[in-house]
């Protein structure tokens, strides 16, 4: 009858008023890249395109700031959703590629002119097998690392009396040992050796359990072909060891992020933390406080040179894009010599490209900013992470174990990989 | 006419939902991708999940404490009120205070008690002598600290439902039972609490079907943990469909944990209804 | 005896009073204290101070947010009111075929636990491109089940003879709703107003699916993610200002209207 009629109307024209919002993208001639709203980036961003523009005036960049951090996923993902993506994106965190790539909405930079010629040029074959999506294709090229390592308290470490900074798990825990006081005898420690943050969040798994894993296993990957790959005596090893860490409290397990920085106040000696902490670190420290460097602490057998994790940001194409070989060109610009000279200089922030400690080119920089030297030796050797469109909840349920086992105490570090790869295997079974 | 606004939102917002969502549970989906069908995957992968059975637990562990002592804080508290007492609206008004304002406000103002070291609760225990309690950090209490700041924040409105409930109770038995000499609370267990049963029966209906929606709380307070013993099913479905984006995933649990709710509600209702 | 048990009855009403109330006032003080007092803090803070305040307006748009809780509140109880009025009408007073399908239809949409709906109902929102819009936080909840039962049962008890007559004087159905019905309905009105103000503005999970966009959140959701996330930068004062400041306009209008919260909350206990 009528109403039925009548209902059906509305309910389609309200479905075809919605469905048919125009986005007026299509009005766009320029070229749109998005890059972080962190100022210095953004300075980067305008010098960039500033000259790119003056010698191309036919293919114009236009650059914008998004913020960055769990909202720029965020906004990425509503921008595939809405079909509003830019044409260059700089900052997508490498985890993020694969969903992307097999969501169909990034351009296959491997299909574009001179892009492979220059991409092997520009990195090893090592990380080339590593930025590959599942598909065989590459979406990404990597644009700049921020590795994580070990920095301590250089006159904490010297008043323990050792060979300079702990480098292997028995030298950490000696030094810890030796570190730990209970100043005013309350019964409660005062000091610990280090911190990492016992949240169970994925993310903070970057900070403790993964750049220890690659260090330990050489970098080894988590998972592998849609299974996990992690199930082995790296990942055990790595748990045992800052299960140790806790269980004497050389670790607090105190929320220590409450109070004041806790490094720079000596409460504790040693953190796991990437290159932004020097900028950081030179403003805030007191006065006669020293700071350095060192390679993430592994097994006491192990051999070969230390990896870590480089938490690396790379630079996409959206399909969306008209002209990805303009683009292409433009991002080949930010990331030559002058490029990655201009990045280094401006933002304090690492390109990822071989060789960057013995490249002629950057010597000067690192000869004015001598603490970036070692992050440079660590460039050769750093991992991002595996191409797996699930990468957020693999860590997250490695962190439910890594809980259960390092924080509590309630499983063997071998439980606990265990668990943890058996849970992996059932998410890929959806 | 003047229903069809009402057939529109029908269709739209519960049975086009239903019918999508049963859908949805074959299929894989992450909003980005085009959806890929998985026959029954999404059940295999359910029933093998630990972590969502355990999320179930972990709600009904919060109903188990939650309920009860709300009922008899409820019952107390309204007990007295019905008595002579002055000021009634005021402490009428002062029990009801947390019920008008939002989780959020409550959530975040208890997370502030319960700190380990610095929270108020803590610092009352060792001023007199107790040892600290891990009210959030202690995987076996940390559900016990929520469904206690829950039963804060709700029991000022059945303090007031069940007002209304013992006013219901006619004066004449209260007045036969004072000629044989009964005490308050033999009073209270011989005519009370049975007249009021149908009050009790409501109270738990509404709080079960409350409690089975806890989200907010564990989400501010503990991110479900420590341990995993603090998610709640709704919370755990929420990361599933909107952190994860398994949409197909999470439409699973979501009409698996439907059943369970229908299923509790009717087994209470025909437990309740014995009684009568 | 008598005084004993009336001196026990008070006392335990006045700690409990204290317990329901004392949370509240430690955090409004907890908010105007400078950082470092709150871990201390019990009666009275040693100094008095507005940073937190001023931190947490520097860091989250909460003005906009309470205008936006403001408006998305407001929109959806003026509809629940409208629809759900002109719907308890037609259950109650009209006559069609259907009717008493469409009633056991709406008593068992109450009964559908909201676990079932709210992926699939994401989802239209995202088809419709509703997400990051009002429409996505008012539409579902223009039309409420509870809200066409409670009216069906309170126009029930209005005489017939009233529309009957405003029939006759040549009255349409719109306007025998709302010039007959409404004026003779302002407990059933007040009751579901306030009952529905308070929950969309309590509202939280549906905004933290739909609204990602923080210039369009409300404000609960916004305190929420400031009190998660790492905006606040564990200041205990921030947070605790942001959620006086959630609180406020709810117990404002509280110690205006007490009389109405308590009894519209009660009626909906005795309708079951």
């Amino acid at each position: 009858m009528t109403n039925s009629l009548n209902m059906i109307i509305v309910v389609l024209l309200t479905y075809l008023l919605n469905c048919c919002s125009s986005s007026n993208k299509d009005s766009r001639d320029e070229i749109l890249y998005w890059c972080s709203n962190n100022n210095d980036e953004i300075k980067f961003a305008k010098l960039s395109t500033d000259e790119w523009n003056k010698n191309n005036p036919n293919d114009q960049v236009k650059y914008q700031a998004v913020p960055e951090g769990r909202s720029s996923e965020e906004i990425i993902l509503a921008a595939v959703v809405g079909n509003t993506t830019p044409d260059i994106y700089s900052n997508m965190w490498q985890g993020d590629v694969e969903a992307y790539a097999q969501a169909g909405v990034l351009v296959a930079l491997d299909s574009l002119n001179g892009f492979l010629d220059f991409l092997y040029e520009r990195c090893d074959s090592s990380v080339v097998e590593e930025i590959k999506s599942l598909d065989g294709h590459i979406y990404q090229i990597p644009w700049k690392i921020n590795p994580i390592m070990l920095i301590y308290n250089v006159n904490l470490i010297n008043d323990l009396e050792l060979n300079g900074p702990p480098k292997t798990y028995s030298e950490v825990f000696n030094a810890s040992q030796k570190f730990q006081k209970d100043f005013d005898n309350d019964g409660y420690v005062d000091r610990w050796f280090g911190y990492s943050e016992v949240e169970v969040t994925w993310w903070q798994r970057f900070f403790d359990f993964y750049p220890l894993y690659l260090a330990a296993s050489g970098g080894a990957p988590l998972v592998k072909n849609n299974r996990a790959a992690f199930n082995n005596k790296y990942a055990i090893e790595v748990f045992s060891f800052l299960q140790e860490m806790y269980n004497k409290n050389y670790f607090s397990k105190e929320k220590l992020s409450a109070r004041q920085d806790v490094f720079l106040a000596g409460v504790t000696a040693t953190r796991f933390v990437g290159p932004w902490e020097i900028a950081h670190a030179e403003k805030f420290k007191p006065k006669g406080f020293e700071y350095e460097y060192n390679f993430m602490p592994v097994p006491d057998d192990h051999i070969g040179p230390v990896y870590t994790y480089g938490d690396p940001k790379n630079i996409v194409i959206f399909k969306t894009c008209k002209d990805p070989q303009a683009a292409w060109n433009y991002v080949k610009t930010m990331i030559s010599d002058e490029g990655d000279l201009k990045l280094l200089s401006l933002t304090n922030q690492l390109p990822r490209r071989k060789k960057l400690n013995t490249n002629p080119f950057f010597s000067d920089y690192f000869l004015k900013n001598p603490k970036m030297k070692i992050f440079a030796d660590q460039s050769e050797y750093v991992k991002g992470t595996d191409a797996s469109p699930v990468l957020k909840e693999i860590f997250d349920l490695i962190s439910q174990q890594y809980e259960a086992c390092v924080v509590y105490g309630m499983k063997t570090p071998e439980q606990a990989i265990n668990d943890a790869a058996d849970a992996v295997n059932l998410l890929f079974l959806e | 006419m003047l229903v069809s606004p009402y057939l529109v939102h029908f269709f739209l917002f519960v049975a086009f939902p239903v019918a999508f969502s049963i859908v949805l549970t074959f299929h894989k989906w992450n909003i980005i991708s085009p959806m890929e069908y998985t026959g029954l995957n999404n059940y295999i992968r359910l029933f093998n999940d630990k972590t969502f059975f355990k999320s179930i637990g972990n709600t009904l562990i919060f109903l188990v404490i939650h309920i009860p002592l709300q009922i008899i804080v409820a019952l107390f508290l309204a007990e007295i009120l019905n008595q002579k007492i002055k000021l009634r609206g005021a402490f009428r008004g002062a029990f009801f205070l947390p019920v008008i304002v939002s989780g959020v406000v409550v959530t975040i103002l208890w997370q502030q008690l319960y700190g380990y070291d610095t929270g108020l609760l803590n610092r009352l225990l060792t001023g007199i002598g107790i040892a600290k309690v891990g009210w959030l950090t202690d995987p076996n209490i940390a559900m016990s600290s929520i469904a206690l700041m829950a039963t804060w924040k709700n029991v000022g409105l059945y303090i007031i439902l069940f007002l209304v409930g013992l006013q219901t109770v006619p004066t004449q038995y209260y007045e036969a039972a004072d000629l044989e000499g009964a005490t308050h609370m033999q009073k209270f267990f011989k005519i009370t609490l049975p007249m009021i049963n149908p009050t009790i029966f409501m109270v738990v209906i509404l709080s079960t079907i409350g409690g089975f929606s806890l989200f907010i709380e564990p989400y501010i307070m503990t991110g479900g943990g420590p341990l995993n013993s603090t998610v709640s099913a709704v919370l755990y479905i929420y990361k599933q469909g909107f952190f994860y984006y398994h949409m197909g995933y999470a439409a699973t649990l979501g009409l698996f944990f439907a059943f369970i709710i229908l299923a509790v509600v009717v087994i209470q209702k025909k437990f309740i209804e014995k009684d009568h | 005896m008598k005084k004993f048990k009336s001196t026990l009855f008070y006392v335990s009403l006045t700690v409990s009073a204290l317990i329901f109330v004392y949370p509240f006032y430690w955090m409004i003080i907890g908010s105007i204290a400078p950082e470092n007092e709150i871990g201390n803090l019990t009666l009275m803070p040693k100094s008095l101070t507005l940073s937190s305040y001023s931190q947490m307006l520097d860091k989250i748009p909460i003005g906009g947010a309470f205008i936006n809780s403001l408006i998305v509140a407001s929109s959806i109880t003026i509809g629940v009111l409208i629809f759900g009025s002109m719907i308890g009408y037609a259950l109650s007073k009209l006559v069609f075929k259907g009717r008493d399908l469409i009633f056991y239809i709406i008593i068992f949409t109450m009964t559908l636990p909201f676990q079932i709906t709210l992926i699939p109902q994401y989802i239209i929102m995202v088809k419709f491109g509703w997400i990051d819009t009002y429409l996505a936080l008012i539409v579902p909840y223009l039309i409420n089940a509870l809200s066409i039962i409670m009216f069906r049962q309170y126009f029930k008890s209005i005489p017939d003879s009233l529309i009957d007559a405003a029939r006759i004087d040549g009255c349409n159905e719109l306007q025998i709703i709302f010039r007959i019905l409404w004026p003779n309905s302002m407990p059933a009105i007040i009751t579901i107003g306030i009952i529905t103000f308070m929950a969309s503005w309590n509202e939280v999970l549906w905004p933290l699916i739909v609204i990602r966009d923080e210039s369009l959140m409300t404000m609960p959701q916004l305190v929420t993610l400031f009190a998660v996330g790492g905006r606040a930068e564990s200041q205990l004062g921030v947070k605790l200002a942001s959620a006086v400041m959630l609180a406020l306009p709810i117990v404002v209008a509280y110690l205006f209207f007490q009389k109405y919260f308590i009894q519209s909350m009660a009626s909906t206990g005795i309708k079951e």
